[in-house]
């Protein structure tokens, strides 16, 4: 063994710098070299060698998904939040996997979604309203925003009958990404787009912009594909 | 999209990943990425270009919680968190987020500053120098706080390796 290069005993908090990449490459050495000779520094090092490593593996997925800015009128929504308000939020890849016959008037009770693993796709009716209505026309469904989500497909932010949601348009049809019990049947069109929560979901999923009119009538008359 | 905008689009990902250390809870980490995000848009003139951006924007962060979780701290001795929200917000498979879950409850048992050091350094991947430019701490306080708060996570996941 050669001599460490400096007086300072390599300690436990060393072997962290050492095991973070955060030494010089003489001090690096030496530590190095301590920990091939001595079995209890040798532990200590793969300890948190394995607990660094364990811990960039459990949370570096999280940093692979996309996130978009919030755009002004989310962020303008947003300003209104007075409280949490948690809907229920499904992430993409959860909400494809998900299709079902949610039927508008039949959510009775205000937990009815969220305890419902099968009550998250939209029923004929619903998805008729969104395959043609434009926002801000009044009907028993008033649909308050329409945009484009990261995942490309056509999103609709809508109130319905007790039901308040954000769908998205897919391959099997309108498939509900976000839904909160509805605040009133007779709820005007401004409300429509009040829910904090839903600000906040559609914030999470939107790539760029809302549509404006000429855009959401384009995306209607291609079938929103 | 400008240049401000586009660094911000390309650091939100991780600064939701650092809001899932800070928060340990799926959903408020997502709040967090938001309002942070927002909080950010907002402030764009503090931010002095040839800076380090990403760093301006951790403290960003962070310094939301520290104001949320003062609130908030108040409001969970009234109201218990709500656990169920962990497996709707996590991306990847159950096993992955039952992982997450289990060492995000383990930093629950770290002081704040202990543990917005290890989010910082050994999730987020940020050098000693930059976590300390993030928390405004000199390195030395920085080392310490994530020595020790490594020594607990070490002992709390002793014998629970995977």
């Amino acid at each position: 063994m050669t001599e460490p290069i400096d007086e300072l005993p390599v300690d436990e908090t060393m072997v962290i710098a050492w095991v973070d990449g955060e030494l010089d490459p003489e001090r690096a050495e030496s530590v190095r070299q301590a920990v091939a000779v001595d079995p209890a520094l040798h532990e200590l090092a793969e300890t948190h060698r394995a607990m660094r490593g364990r811990f960039r593996a459990a949370f570096g997925p999280i940093a692979a998904e996309p996130v978009a800015l919030p755009s002004a009128e989310i962020v303008s929504m947003a300003d209104a939040r007075a409280k949490r308000m948690r809907g229920l939020w499904v992430p993409g890849a959860i909400a494809a996997s998900l299709a079902v016959g949610l039927f508008i008037g039949q959510i009775e009770r205000p937990a009815g979604v969220a305890d419902r693993a099968d009550a998250l796709a939209l029923a004929p009716g619903l998805a008729h309203q969104l395959d043609t209505q434009l926002s801000g026309a009044p009907g028993p469904v008033r649909v308050a925003l329409s945009f484009r989500a990261q995942d490309g497909t056509y999103c609709r932010s809508f109130t319905a009958t007790h039901l308040d949601g954000v769908a998205c348009r897919t391959d099997g049809g309108w498939t509900l990404r976000y839904a909160a019990p509805g605040t009133s049947t007779h709820s005007d069109y401004a409300q429509a787009g009040n829910d904090p929560a839903r600000a906040s979901a559609i914030a999470a999923m939107i790539a760029g912009e809302p549509l404006d009119a000429a855009g959401e009538r384009a995306a209607r008359d291609r079938g929103w594909r | 999209m400008d240049a401000f905008e586009a660094a911000l689009v390309r650091i939100l990902p991780r600064l939701r990943r650092f809001a899932h250390g800070l928060t340990r809870d799926a959903a408020d980490a997502d709040d967090l990425t938001q309002r942070a995000a927002e909080r950010a848009l907002k402030a764009r003139s503090q931010w002095q270009p040839g800076t380090n951006f990403d760093a301006w924007a951790y403290r960003i962060m962070r310094n939301l919680w520290i104001d949320t979780a003062r609130s908030r701290q108040r409001r969970d001795r009234l109201i218990a968190p709500a656990e169920a929200a962990e497996t709707i917000g996590a991306p990847g498979d159950a096993e992955a987020a039952a992982e997450r879950l289990f060492l995000m409850r383990a930093m629950e048992h770290l002081p704040d500053e202990q543990r917005e050091a290890v989010a910082l350094v050994m999730i987020e991947g940020l050098s000693y120098a930059e976590a300390a430019e993030v928390l405004e701490v000199p390195a030395g306080t920085l080392t310490s706080r994530l020595v020790r708060g490594r020594q607990a996570l070490a002992k709390m996941l002793g014998g629970n390796e995977r």
